[in-house]
C-alpha cells in the first residue's frame, strides 16, 4: 500500500500533460470544427523546439522558465503558419477531407523533424533542481512531478477565465456555436480561427516541452499522443474545457495505476473506461449533443446506378485485370494482388461510411483481426489458406458485433475518434501480448498451399475474392437494406418516424463492413507469407481513408477507384524515394485543397454538368 | 442608400437569383414579398456577404460591396437579423449582446444594452439568462437587438414574424415602428402581408430570383390584379 | 371512438413545469389544432405523443392500446405518421424513392440483402404521389424540390405507413400564405377519405381558423380553452394572451 500515494502523484502529473494536449484539441475543435490530427505533432515539435533551447540555455530555474515561454511562442507561431497555409484553405471542405489535411500535416511534420533532429532520442540532461525530491508522507517524491501537478489547474484557470471574462473569449464562445452569425456580426473570423489555432498550438507546444525532463524528444510522441488526447476529449466531451481535464485526471491516474497493477492491459483498461462512460453518457461526462455546424447547405446528391458508359469502362478493365498475368512481371503481379486487397479494404470502409454515415479513423482493426484470426488458426491449429480465409471475415465480424454494440447510437465524431482509439487497442494486444502473437516478430510462415503458391493463381484467387466482395457489398446497397442505411444516414428523424430501426441498420453495417475488411487482411497477410501489428498502424488505417476520399463517398465506384490510385501512388513513392511521408503528406493536402469532393466525385461532376442531379 | 443590380446567386448549380435587383433610400423601410425558395433569403445572404455572389453589383452608400467579406460589409452599417434566430444559446442575453457589439458610428446615437431595454422590456428582465432557454419570441427580440449593437444604418430583417404567436407579431411590429423613427433603414423578408403592410412603406415582389413587381405600399394595397397575380392573396 | 386519447400529461425540465396535466383526445377524420404562445409546451406535448419525450405523467393511448412512453419508432409502427416543422426527408433519394422507403418499411420488407429497390411498389408509390400532386416531379432528386413541395413530399411518405392519427409540427412553416390553405385543404381530403385524425400545431391563424375542427388553446404548459373557432376567437382570456389584436394577423 505504500505506493499508492506516489503512484496517484504520478498520475495526477501525467493528468496534467494531458490536458495540456487535449485542451488545445478541444479549443480548436470547438471553433473551427476541425479534429486536429496534426495536433499531436504539433506537441512532438515543442520537445524537439524546447530540447534545442533549453540545452542551449543555462541550466537554472529562470532560464528554464524562460526557455519554455519561447518554445511555446514558437509552437504558437508554427500552429499559425500552420492555420494560415494549410487549414484556411479546407474549412469549406467537408469534415472528413479537413480531417485528411490534417493527416497529411502529420506525415510533413515527421519527416520535417527526422530531417532537422535525425532519427535518435533526444534526453535534455537534467540540472540539479530538476532531480530534486520532496518529501511527502513519507514518500520521496519527484520535485519536478508536483510542478507538473500544478500546471494543469493553473492553466485551466486561466483559460476559464479568459474564455469567460474577456471579450476574446466571448467571440470564441459563440463563434463555437454558429461562426457564421459571428462574422455576419462584423467579427473577423480569419483572425479569431488563427488565434485560436495559435493558443491551441501553444498549449500542445507547452506539454511537449514540459514532458521532456521525464522523457525525451522522439519521434512517436505524435501519434501516441493523438491518441491519448481523442480519449481524453471523448470522455470529457468534445468542447468542453472542465470535461478535458476531469477526464485528464481519470484517464492519467487510470494509466498510473494501470502500469503497475497490469502493465499488460493498460490500455484496455482505459478503453473499457473509456466505453462505459459513453453507454452512460454518450456525449461524454460534460460535454452536449454536437449540434452540426451551421453551413449553406447544398443538396446532397442522389445516388443513381452507374451510366452505361462507366459499367463498360468497368469491363474493360475487368478484362485486362483478368488477362494481367499474361503480360506483367511478379513484382508487378504482387502490386495488383495488394490493389485487389486494398479493394476489399476501401470497399468496406466506404459500406459504412458513405451509405453508412460512420466515419471510421481505424478501420485497419479489422483488417487487423482478421489477419490474426487466419494467422493463429494456422499457428495453433495448423488450419490450412480456406478455413483460414473463412475464419478471418467471422472473427472480424464477431468483434465488430461486440464493438458495435455501444457505439451505434453516438454521434458523428465521436464514433469516428472511438474506433481510433480501439484500433490502438488492438494494435496494442497485437504488440504487447507476445506469448500469443508473437508481438513486433509478428506470426510468420503464413503461405498459401501448394495450390495457390503460384504469383498468377494467387493474384486470380484475390482478385475473384475482392470482385465478388465488391460486388455483394454493391448489391445490398441497391436493395432495401442498403437504402434503410442510407435514409438513416440521410435523416434520423425521418427514418424513425417510418419505423426504420437506426441503431440495429448500422449495427449490421459494422458487422458487414468489419466482416469484408477481415477478409481482405487474411488475403493480405497469406500475400505476404505473415501477419504484423503494423497492419493495425494509425497510417494504415488513414490508408483505408485516403482511398475512400481520395474516390469520393457519393459513388459506389469511388472506393475501387481510390483503392487502385493509392496504391499506385503509394507503390511509385515508396520505390523513388525515402522521403515518402512528406511527399505523400503534401499530396494529400493538395489533393484536399483541390477536389474536395474527391476524383470520382469530382469526374462525376464534370460527367453530369449540364444535366440535374 | 442600398442600390442591388443584376444580382446572380447559386448554390451549386441552382441558380437561385437571377438578375436581383433593388433600391431603398435613406430611412426607407421596404419589403421583400414572395413564396418560399423565390430567393428573399438569398438576396439578404448575398447583401451580407454569407453568399457570394456569382455576378451582378451591390452598392451601399455608393461604394460596391459584392464580394466583400461579411465582416467587413457588417462593419460599413449593415446588420444582418437571420430568418431562423441563431441567437448564441449558450450565451447569457448580456454576452449575446456583447457579440454583436462594434464601436459607435459618426452622427448615430449608440446603441447601448440599456437603450435596447427600452425597446424591448422583456430583454432587460433576464440578462443573465442563456440564449438557448428563452423562448421564440424572446430570442427573436434578441437577435434583433444584438445586430443594432454593431450600431447598423440598415438593417436586414429575414422574417421576423416567423413562427411566432401572434401577439409577440404586434410587439415586432411596433418595435420596427420605432426603429423607423430613429431613421434607420429597414430591408425586410416577409410572408406574412398583414404586418408588412403595417410597417412598410414599398414591397418588391420577387419570384425565382427575380423581381416581379414593385412600388409603394399604397399602391399594392390597391391594385388588387398584381396581389392576386403574385401573392395569391 | 377516438383515434387518440391524452389523459394528464405532464413534463418537467430540471425542475420547470413544461406541460402539466394536458388532456384531449382527437376522433378519426377529426382536425384539432394545438396553439398557444411560442415555449407554451406544444412541441413539448407533440413529442409526448410522437415518443421523442418520455412523460413524467399521464397516458397516451392509440386505438384504445396504451402507447406511452414507447420510443418513436415504436410508435410509427402502431400507426402514428409525422411531419416535421423543419421538413425531414432522404435527401439522397428520388421523390419517389423517399415513398418507396416508407412502403418497404411500412410492409416488413427492409431486411433484404438482394432484390434491389427498382421497381418494387412503383405503382402504389405513384399513386401517392399523385395524391399529394407530386406525381410529375417522382423522378427528381428531392433536394431539388420547391420547399411547398417537400412539405407535400412528407405528407406523401406519412401515408405511406397507413397511418390512423397525423402529427404536424407547424406544417405551413415558411409556406407563403396562399400555398398554405392549399396544403392544409389537401391534409383534411386526405383526412376525410382515410378517416385518419390530425393534430397540428401552427401559428398562422388563417390556416388554424381555416381548417380545424376544433382549437386546444396552451398557455405555460396548461390547457386554457377549447372549442371550435368562433368560441376561441370570442374567448378574452385566448385574446389577452395569444391572438392580440388582429391586426398583424388578418384580423382574427
Amino acid at each position: 500500500m505504500d505506493s499508492i500515494i506516489p503512484q496517484l502523484l504520478t498520475g495526477l502529473a501525467g493528468a496534467s500533460s494531458l490536458f495540456l494536449v487535449a485542451s488545445g484539441l478541444t479549443i480548436i475543435f470547438g471553433v473551427t470544427r476541425i479534429v486536429n490530427f496534426s495536433h499531436g505533432s504539433l506537441m512532438m515539435l515543442g520537445a524537439y523546439i524546447g530540447w534545442s533551447i533549453l540545452t542551449r540555455l543555462p541550466r537554472d530555474p529562470e532560464w528554464f522558465v524562460l526557455g519554455i515561454i519561447a518554445t511555446v511562442l514558437a509552437t504558437a507561431l508554427i500552429g499559425v503558419l500552420l492555420e494560415m497555409v494549410v487549414l484556411r484553405r479546407v474549412y469549406r471542405a467537408p469534415e472528413l477531407f479537413q480531417l485528411l489535411a490534417t493527416f497529411g500535416v502529420v506525415l510533413i511534420l515527421q519527416d520535417v523533424t527526422l530531417w532537422i533532429w535525425g532519427p535518435v532520442e533526444l534526453p535534455l540532461p537534467r540540472s540539479r533542481w530538476l532531480r530534486g525530491f520532496v518529501e511527502i508522507a513519507g514518500n520521496r517524491f519527484p520535485f519536478y512531478d508536483l510542478i507538473l501537478i500544478f500546471v494543469g489547474p493553473v492553466v485551466l484557470g486561466l483559460l476559464w477565465l479568459v474564455m469567460n471574462r474577456t471579450r476574446w473569449g466571448t467571440l470564441v464562445r459563440a463563434a463555437t456555436l454558429d461562426r457564421e452569425m459571428v462574422a455576419a456580426l462584423g467579427v473577423d473570423q480569419r483572425l479569431l480561427f488563427t488565434s485560436v489555432f495559435a493558443l491551441g498550438a501553444g498549449l500542445a507546444g507547452l506539454g511537449g516541452v514540459l514532458s521532456l525532463p521525464n522523457s525525451s524528444a522522439n519521434l512517436h510522441i505524435d501519434l501516441s499522443v493523438i491518441t491519448d488526447a481523442f480519449v481524453v476529449v471523448v470522455v470529457g466531451g468534445l468542447g468542453s474545457l472542465p470535461g478535458a481535464f476531469v477526464a485528464s485526471l481519470l484517464i492519467g491516474i487510470l494509466q498510473a495505476f494501470g502500469i503497475v497493477l497490469v502493465p499488460k492491459i493498460t490500455l484496455v483498461l482505459v478503453f473499457l473506461v473509456m466505453a462505459v462512460v459513453l453507454v452512460f453518457r454518450p456525449n461524454g461526462l460534460m460535454g452536449r449533443p454536437q449540434a452540426e455546424a451551421r453551413e449553406a447547405t447544398v443538396a446532397a446528391p442522389v445516388v443513381r446506378a452507374a451510366p452505361r458508359e462507366l459499367r463498360i469502362l468497368g469491363g474493360i478493365a475487368l478484362l485486362l485485370a483478368v488477362a494481367a498475368p499474361f503480360f506483367v512481371g511478379d513484382y508487378y503481379l504482387t502490386v495488383l494482388t495488394d490493389a485487389c486487397v486494398a479493394i476489399v479494404f476501401a470497399a468496406s470502409l466506404h459500406f459504412m461510411m458513405g451509405p453508412g454515415g460512420m466515419a471510421s479513423f481505424g478501420h485497419a482493426a479489422w483488417f487487423g483481426i482478421g489477419a490474426y484470426g487466419a494467422g493463429l488458426l494456422a499457428q495453433w491449429l495448423g488450419a490450412p489458406m480456406p478455413i483460414g480465409l473463412l475464419a478471418a471475415p467471422i472473427s472480424a465480424g464477431i468483434v465488430a458485433a461486440l464493438f458495435g454494440w455501444f457505439v451505434v447510437r453516438l454521434s458523428g465524431v465521436y464514433l469516428s475518434m472511438l474506433t481510433l482509439a480501439f484500433a490502438q487497442i488492438v494494435w496494442a494486444i497485437s504488440f504487447q501480448w507476445v506469448e500469443v502473437t508473437g508481438g513486433d516478430n509478428g506470426l510468420l510462415g503464413l503461405w498459401p498451399p501448394e495450390w495457390a503458391r503460384d504469383p498468377s493463381v494467387y493474384y486470380w484467387m484475390a482478385l475473384i475474392l475482392s470482385v465478388a466482395v465488391a460486388l455483394l457489398l454493391r448489391r445490398a446497397l441497391y436493395a432495401p437494406y442498403g437504402y434503410a442505411l442510407r435514409a438513416a444516414r440521410d435523416s434520423v428523424t425521418r427514418a424513425q418516424s417510418i419505423g426504420l430501426d437506426v441503431a440495429r441498420l448500422r449495427m449490421v453495417a459494422l458487422i458487414i463492413a468489419g466482416a469484408a475488411c477481415g477478409l481482405s487482411g487474411a488475403l493480405f497477410a497469406y500475400a505476404k507469407g505473415g501477419v504484423f501489428p503494423t497492419y493495425i498502424s494509425i497510417p494504415h488505417s488513414v490508408e483505408a481513408l485516403l482511398m475512400v476520399l481520395l474516390g469520393g463517398l457519393q459513388t459506389m465506384t469511388g472506393p475501387i477507384i481510390g483503392a487502385l490510385v493509392y496504391t499506385g501512388l503509394a507503390d511509385i513513392l515508396m520505390r523513388s524515394t525515402d522521403l515518402w511521408r512528406l511527399v505523400l503528406g503534401t499530396v494529400i493536402v493538395l489533393l484536399v485543397v483541390a477536389f474536395p469532393e474527391g476524383i470520382a466525385g469530382a469526374a462525376r461532376r464534370l460527367w453530369l454538368r449540364g444535366r440535374e442531379a | 442608400m442600398l442600390s442591388v443590380e443584376g444580382l446572380n446567386t447559386h448554390y451549386g448549380r441552382a441558380h437561385i437569383l437571377q438578375g436581383m435587383q433593388l433600391r431603398i433610400g435613406a430611412g426607407e423601410v421596404m419589403v421583400l414579398l414572395g413564396r418560399n425558395g423565390a430567393g428573399k433569403s438569398t438576396t439578404m445572404k448575398s447583401i451580407i456577404g454569407l453568399v457570394r455572389p456569382t455576378s451582378g453589383r451591390i452598392f451601399f452608400d455608393g461604394q460596391d460591396i459584392a464580394g466583400e467579406e461579411p465582416h467587413r460589409i457588417a462593419r460599413r452599417g449593415l446588420g444582418y437579423v437571420p430568418e431562423d434566430r441563431r441567437v448564441f444559446a449558450d450565451l447569457t442575453v448580456m454576452e449575446n449582446l456583447e457579440v454583436g457589439k462594434q464601436p459607435a458610428r459618426e452622427g448615430m446615437r449608440p446603441w447601448t444594452p440599456e437603450r435596447l431595454f427600452e425597446l424591448f422590456p422583456n430583454l432587460g428582465r433576464m440578462r443573465d439568462r442563456p440564449g438557448g432557454r428563452m423562448s421564440g419570441g424572446e430570442q427573436q427580440m434578441l437577435t434583433i437587438a444584438r445586430t443594432l449593437m454593431g450600431n447598423p444604418r440598415l438593417v436586414l430583417l429575414d422574417e421576423p414574424s416567423e413562427g411566432l404567436a401572434p401577439v409577440i407579431v404586434e410587439q415586432m411590429a411596433n418595435a420596427i415602428l420605432a426603429l423607423k423613427d430613429e431613421g434607420l433603414t429597414i430591408l425586410l423578408a416577409e410572408q406574412n402581408l398583414h404586418f408588412a403592410g403595417g410597417v412598410a412603406d414599398s414591397a418588391t415582389v420577387v419570384e425565382k430570383g427575380r423581381v416581379v413587381w414593385s412600388g409603394s405600399m399604397a399602391v399594392l394595397r390597391a391594385d388588387e390584379a398584381a396581389r392576386t397575380q403574385y401573392l395569391a392573396v | 371512438m377516438s383515434v387518440l386519447v391524452v389523459q394528464g400529461l405532464s413534463k418537467s425540465f430540471g425542475g420547470v413545469q413544461a406541460v402539466g396535466d394536458v388532456s384531449f383526445a382527437v376522433a378519426p377524420g377529426e382536425m384539432l389544432a394545438l396553439i398557444g404562445p411560442n415555449g407554451a409546451g406544444k412541441t413539448t406535448c407533440f413529442n409526448m405523443v410522437g415518443g421523442q419525450l418520455r412523460p413524467d405523467a399521464g397516458s397516451v393511448m392509440l386505438d384504445g392500446k396504451p402507447i406511452t412512453g414507447l420510443g418513436p419508432r415504436a410508435i410509427a409502427r402502431h400507426g402514428v405518421g409525422r411531419t416535421f416543422q423543419i421538413t425531414a426527408t432522404f435527401g439522397s433519394m428520388t421523390v419517389r424513392e423517399n415513398v418507396q422507403m416508407a412502403l418497404l418499411s411500412h410492409r416488413q420488407q427492409i431486411w433484404q440483402f438482394w432484390r434491389p429497390v427498382a421497381g418494387r411498389y412503383v405503382d402504389e408509390a405513384d399513386a401517392l404521389l399523385a395524391r399529394v400532386g407530386l406525381e410529375a416531379q417522382a423522378n427528381r432528386a428531392t433536394g431539388v424540390l420547391a420547399y411547398g413541395d417537400l412539405k407535400r413530399l412528407e405528407l406523401a411518405i406519412a401515408l405511406g405507413n397507413e397511418p390512423r392519427l397525423l402529427l404536424m409540427d407547424e406544417p405551413t412553416a415558411g409556406m407563403a400564405p396562399a400555398e398554405r390553405v392549399g396544403l392544409m385543404k389537401l391534409t383534411r381530403r386526405l383526412a376525410t377519405e382515410r378517416g385518419v385524425a390530425v393534430l397540428f400545431t401552427e401559428h398562422d391563424m388563417d390556416v388554424v381558423f381555416d381548417v380545424s375542427d376544433r382549437i386546444l388553446v396552451l398557455n405555460r404548459g396548461v390547457l386554457i380553452a377549447e372549442g371550435n373557432g368562433a368560441a376561441i376567437r370570442a374567448n378574452p382570456a385566448v385574446r389577452e394572451i395569444y391572438l392580440g389584436t388582429g391586426a398583424t394577423s388578418g384580423g382574427h
